[in-house]
């Protein structure tokens, strides 16, 4: 129980103020007009740019480009695109880049998970198709009209 | 990184009495939420992948989504409508985390602007999405559960895939009901995913509005900071997150 800290003085952290509990850019200031305030709101809207280029970009790619390139390759940029977006909107919009490594790491390090989910299942998806075209498992449109001749 | 961490060493940080992750017990369980809808979402569209890889076409998202509101049944404008979609929830983001910025100074006319706003872009992205799924609706002859029918005349799936495509030309000439699975699958997963979707943007715009009649009465001014609005900043940049996620698969791959 010596870890515990007297429980009186811990009410403040659930009820009232907590800004005690905050890292550096969630913590309280007063001046709005401050040179820290602005240059928080410059940082803002910076990030709003680069994400409205990055869908413009990703627009002209969709309709100018998506079939002249191989299919690879455009698969790659878009996925990149969208990591490169994720990452803007979780570090800056949602301040993940402010708040301590420790909590970075609790929540980043679950979502590793996607990569297994990502690959078992499309893979799975994969393999259905290779065995749909030996043995069709839905009516297929000649196995129809064969139904339909009777 | 942050000052706390600074003054504080590894030892004490662990010891009890403080917040070891420095963030508000409100803000680490929105974030535990947002894990496991991030999980909900990944679900879908992970789902949504393996129909398409078990598919051997797919329809075309240049040929499906190229209408646009008062541009006329032939409109040929693909993907300019969800672009203004998409831009409209980047903006709200940004008012969004305005409106948080304006929080963390006790600022509350700006919190009041900003919350406005972002409200404005929830409501301006619902509008977008029910003029959609009104379009597609009439499109398809229903929202859910259709092309299930074997004698469904091929033309009448055949416009939503790349005529340009051999792949497509080869389906089409040997066993167009492949493709009609595929339509069928394709609209099912859409109107799941985007309604999924719709439905946080729902819930965030109600939100944003108690949140806002709050602000609006003082409440948080009382209670000496505008944690709530982090909070629920967090939800809907979380929103939007998901909206990049369901934009690349649905409307660019």
């Amino acid at each position: 129980m010596s870890s515990h800290s007297n429980q009186d003085s811990n009410l403040h952290y659930y009820e009232g103020d907590q800004s005690k509990l905050y890292s550096g850019v969630m913590s309280h200031h007063t001046d709005v007009e401050s040179t820290e305030s602005k240059t928080q709101i410059k940082k803002i809207w910076k990030v709003f740019w680069i994400l409205l280029a990055i869908t413009l970009v990703e627009v002209f790619i969709g309709m100018k480009l998506s079939h002249s390139i191989p299919k690879g390759i455009i698969v790659t940029i878009f996925l990149g695109l969208t990591l490169l977006k994720a990452g803007y909107i979780v570090a800056i919009f949602m301040h993940l880049g402010d708040e301590i490594k420790g909590f970075m790491v609790t929540v980043l390090v679950p979502l590793v998970l996607f990569v297994w989910f990502i690959i078992a299942f499309l893979a799975d998806g994969g393999f259905w198709l290779h065995m749909n075209k030996t043995s069709p498992a839905r009516p297929t449109t000649s196995s129809v009209q064969v139904e339909a001749a009777k | 990184m942050s000052q706390a961490t600074a003054t504080t060493t590894q030892e004490n940080l662990w010891g009890g009495g403080r917040s070891p992750y420095n963030v508000s017990y409100g803000k680490i369980m929105m974030w535990a939420f947002l894990l496991s809808d991030a999980l909900t979402f990944g679900a879908f569209l992970i789902s949504y992948g393996t129909k398409r890889f078990f598919s051997a076409v797919w329809p075309d998202a240049n040929t499906v989504f190229k209408s646009f509101p008062f541009a006329g049944e032939h409109a040929n404008l693909p993907l300019l409508f969800v672009s203004l979609m998409t831009f409209i929830l980047i903006m709200s983001s940004v008012t969004m985390v305005l409106a948080v910025h304006a929080g963390h100074y006790n600022d509350k006319k700006s919190v009041t602007k900003w919350l406005l706003w972002t409200i404005v872009g929830g409501i301006a992205f619902l509008g977008c999405q029910a003029w959609e799924w009104t379009h597609l609706a009439g499109e398809c002859g229903g929202l859910w559960g259709t092309f299930v029918d074997v004698s469904t005349p091929v033309a009448e799936y055949q416009r939503f895939f790349d005529p340009n495509s051999e792949v497509v030309k080869n389906i089409f000439a040997t066993n167009p009901l492949e493709a009609m699975y595929a339509t069928h699958s394709f609209f099912n997963y859409f109107f799941t995913i985007t309604g999924f979707h719709g439905g946080h943007v729902t819930s965030g715009v109600i939100f944003n509005i108690l949140m806002l009649v709050r602000t609006v009465n003082g409440t948080y001014e009382r209670r000496g900071h505008y944690e709530m609005v982090e909070k629920i900043g967090l939800y809907w940049h979380f929103v939007d997150l998901v909206w990049v996620f369901v934009f690349t698969c649905f409307y660019l791959l």
